[in-house]
């Protein structure tokens, strides 16, 4: 079961849940930037929640299918279609040998998913199959290439309910945890933090997410340098916050204050450059509840 | 002396002191062996670095607090150490040039240095393993000779060529492969430590020494054969 690459886009890659245990390698952990849009799309075709997907960032695709295959497609509105006919996100779909799967321009959303039955079978490395540009493990889709998926057979159609849908054309409130070096920064600093809107400046970096905005005054110097996790938040010497993601590296020496909620960040991955986030204070057991539901939902067991 | 904060929905960061100190990464990797022996089913990553541990946990199996209060039983019956150990003794050939050491000339000439003399403060001292990270198997050793230390460019390099050896302030590190970057390069090595190399991601661990010995041009072509 395979696609032929006829158009690749302006990045597209093959990711995964992420590679999770080579931390202390200094290999940041890559995979998928919208969780949320991810683990729908292996939901409704019965997959693991960790097969891999082609992540595909503002369109510009077209693959051929080389095979019937039953497949799904969530997250982004890129003007998605089978053939020349307009296809739907959020539900399994049969295509047929020969059909043509294009993704044109962002409507709604700057990331889409696409799920084959079984997932696709590029080569793991490092335990993943997640593309990290950065270290060149792996490469982003190029013409002509031929990808790969386990035999995929019939099923019936699977599709979410329409209000589970989500709107990416809504404001981003990203709920941060009050880590690392929050309860640092001053009175001053904080409040300029949570009251103003910040602007997202570059939307398709899979390191961190730049935000524009008033800075805040800062010490000079930097820390020693410590492990970072997914979602803290960097300020710069510059005075504005960093939001580092999927491929951030392993450890840094700016401060931080805080820590997005990783489910905000699925959100926040949908988002256009320009547009405007806010930041607001979240409990630990909030968070741990909250993502809790969702990984049982999923059925996400990251250790076993 | 030990601190645990919030790092994350599922993370926590673990400080074992506020300063650089040699006697600080043995002790890390030996407590993130601990946990990681103790907590194997609940530990999904651990990152040391310098005065610190990540540790990345399962949400799905234990809360926040109740991992905490683990870590911090642990951490109490815990024996540190405070004198200096480390573990593997680690050789790295380089080969100190004008050719490979990008830097070097404008070096000798800022610390009055010939290159022999250079060569030998480089090269006679063992540096410990404080940190990995930047990018899989740069790691960073401490402590470079006064003598020898150099701030990072003012204008990083775009392209440094694998395997080149830097020096930045009181620490010197390995390039593993081709990247951008803002240290000293004095010399290159002719090991492969890029992820090409199935045993680079092993090369290194936090709390190992590393040693540096001098090697001709002509060794470093033929390195290998």
């Amino acid at each position: 079961m395979s696609f032929k690459v006829i158009k690749p886009g302006f990045l597209s890659t093959i990711q995964d849940y992420g590679r999770l245990t080579h931390g202390a390698h200094g290999m940041n952990q890559s995979g998928v930037m919208d969780e949320h849009a991810y683990s729908w799309a292996n939901y409704l075709l019965g997959n693991n929640f960790n097969d891999a997907v082609l992540e595909i960032t503002f369109g510009n695709v077209e693959l051929e299918a080389l095979d019937d295959m039953v497949i799904c497609v969530c997250g982004a509105e890129l003007d998605f279609k089978v053939n020349t006919q307009a296809a739907s996100n959020w539900r399994s779909i049969q295509i047929d040998k020969g059909d043509r799967l294009s993704w044109a321009l962002p409507k709604h959303g700057i990331r889409a998913y696409l799920a084959v039955k079984g997932g696709f079978n590029t080569q793991v490395l490092f335990n993943s199959r997640s593309v990290n540009l950065r270290e060149n493990i792996g490469s982003k889709l190029s013409e002509l290439d031929i990808l790969d998926c386990q035999s995929s057979c019939a099923q019936l159609e699977h599709f979410i309910a329409p209000q589970y849908i989500p709107n990416y054309n809504t404001d981003v409130i990203l709920r941060l945890l009050p880590s690392y070096q929050y309860f640092e920064f001053s009175d001053a600093q904080r409040s300029l933090f949570f009251n103003q809107k910040y602007r997202i400046k570059n939307a398709n970096d899979r390191t961190g997410c730049r935000l524009d905005g008033a800075p805040m005054t800062v010490k000079k110097e930097k820390m020693i340098s410590e492990g970072m996790s997914y979602g803290s938040v960097e300020i710069a010497t510059d005075g504005l916050p960093i939001i580092l993601l999927k491929d951030a590296p392993t450890i840094g020496g700016y401060p931080k204050i805080g820590t997005v909620f990783s489910l905000d960040l699925a959100k926040l991955a949908q988002k256009q450059p320009n547009a405007a986030v806010k930041f607001k204070l979240m409990d630990i057991h909030q968070a741990q509840k909250e993502r809790l539901r969702f990984n049982q939902f999923f059925e996400i067991a990251l250790n076993s | 002396m030990h601190k645990i904060i919030l790092a994350g929905e599922s993370s926590i960061l673990i400080y074992f002191g506020s300063k650089i100190d040699n006697s600080l990464p043995k002790n890390i990797a030996n407590f993130a062996n601990e946990l990681n022996t103790q907590f194997s089913d609940l530990i999904i990553d651990s990152i040391p670095s310098y005065t610190s541990l990540l540790v990345n946990y399962d949400l799905s199996k234990i809360s926040y607090l109740e991992f905490s209060a683990e870590v911090q039983n642990l951490l109490e019956n815990f024996k540190f150490s405070d004198s200096v150990q480390t573990y593997d003794l680690i050789h790295i050939p380089v080969n100190y040039s004008f050719e490979t050491g990008l830097d070097l000339e404008k070096l000798l000439a800022e610390k009055d240095l010939s290159l022999d003399e250079f060569i030998d403060i480089h090269s006679s001292q063992e540096y410990l393993v404080h940190a990995i990270g930047f990018s899989p198997v740069f790691a960073f050793l401490g402590q470079v000779d006064k003598l020898i230390q150099a701030p990072r460019l003012a204008t990083p390099r775009i392209k440094i060529p694998a395997g080149s050896v830097g020096i930045a302030d009181s620490q010197t590190a390995v390039y593993p492969s081709e990247s951008s970057g803002g240290w000293n390069i004095i010399g290159r090595t002719p090991l492969d430590l890029s992820l090409n190399n199935p045993e680079s991601l092993n090369k290194f661990k936090v709390g190992d020494r590393v040693k540096f010995y001098p090697i001709t041009h002509d060794e470093f072509s033929r390195y290998g054969e």
